[in-house]
């Protein structure tokens, strides 16, 4: 029963966790950060302008 | 791409050919930061787009351009003229409607028009405007094209004026502080390094026509020159007084719809002494290509 009852709250984290990425914050966004947190890539931002001061 | 971080990020700076487009982008999160019109900031804050002013492009670098051959000598003279500005939500739009108060000049008596910053040199050649007030390089292009003067400087009409502000969106101010900061900074040691000796600027503008503005770099050279004191970049903090006069301005003229306060659309943690900050220029790569000081 106990062994059940852990199964089931892991089971509901997960599937929880994987909702969140898929709804809020998207595979690839997850991807570029885990790349950036582990040193393969260089944190990048884009920043907009107008060819006028 | 253009790396400007110390600190190993890369900052991308992606074209846009008009406001409408940038504020697309911002809501729609393709871009992360963009230097917008100050007004429109406010506007957008107002409107519930999540983002926040946390500095200045530069100072000044405005100027209201009249044809060579023109009778205007004051603006009293543009009363009843035709005169572009390069949008409402311009800063350059609210400066005329502050000089119409200076002169006790009524808001319609000058037909002011929204044409495209690079549209204004055309149309004043072309006699389809008498005048237009616009950032550089567009004030210049018409004086170092023989067929346009300067009525005012703004530097002369509206001390330190503000134009271009950096927007950045709030997720990133809150998440991602440190490449928020590294942009800041950035931006900051760039201007230093620009106001504090000309042939500075010359080697800016050299790198900045090719990569950035497309234009002739004789032409930059003279916006950075002529004279010397024509934009500055120094001095970008964003200060309640000037952004409280920009609000009440819009608001009065009816370009803000509501009052917004100063906390509400600025953030000015990320400003930093101009002394704890310098370029260690030998970190900075060189160019193969051009043989210029560009970064890659």
């Amino acid at each position: 029963m106990k062994l059940r009852v852990i199964l089931g709250a892991l089971l509901w984290t997960l599937l929880i966790t994987v909702l969140h990425v898929s709804l809020n914050v998207g595979w690839g966004e997850l991807v570029q950060k885990a790349k950036v947190a582990i040193g393969v890539e260089r944190a990048r931002l884009i920043v907009g302008f107008l060819p006028v001061t | 791409m253009t790396e400007h971080s110390e600190g190993g990020s890369l900052f991308q700076a992606l074209k846009f050919g008009d406001w409408a487009t940038v504020k697309e982008a911002l809501i729609a999160k393709d871009i992360g930061a963009v230097f917008i019109l100050a007004p429109m900031a406010m506007q957008l804050r107002a409107d519930g787009v999540p983002i926040k002013v946390v500095y200045l492009g530069h100072r000044d670098g405005t100027a209201i351009v009249v044809g060579t051959d023109s009778s205007i000598r004051d603006f009293g003279d543009l009363r009843g003229k035709i005169v572009a500005i390069p949008s409402r939500y311009a800063n350059q739009n609210l400066l005329m409607h502050r000089m119409m108060k200076e002169w006790n000049m009524p808001f319609d008596s000058i037909d002011l028009r929204e044409v495209p910053p690079p549209e204004h040199p055309t149309a004043l050649r072309s006699g389809s405007i008498d005048a237009y007030i616009v950032g550089e390089p567009f004030a210049a292009m018409a004086e170092v094209g023989g067929f346009g003067r300067v009525l005012y400087h703004t530097k002369d009409i509206w001390e330190d004026f503000i134009s271009c502000v950096l927007v950045v969106r709030d997720d990133l101010i809150e998440n991602e502080r440190a490449i928020v900061q590294e942009l800041v900074d950035g931006i900051a040691k760039s201007g230093k390094w620009l106001d504090e000796d000309l042939e500075h600027r010359m080697d800016a503008a050299e790198i900045a026509a090719v990569h950035y503005y497309q234009q002739p770099a004789e032409l930059l050279k003279y916006v950075l020159s002529k004279p010397v004191d024509r934009v500055k970049y120094t001095n970008l903090a964003p200060l309640r007084e000037d952004f409280d006069e920009i609000m009440n301005l819009a608001v009065e003229i009816g370009v803000l719809a509501r009052p917004i306060a100063f906390e509400e659309y600025t953030d000015d943690s990320f400003v930093r002494p101009l002394d704890e900050l310098d370029w260690d220029m030998d970190r900075l790569a060189r160019d193969p290509g051009d043989g210029r000081g560009g970064r890659q």
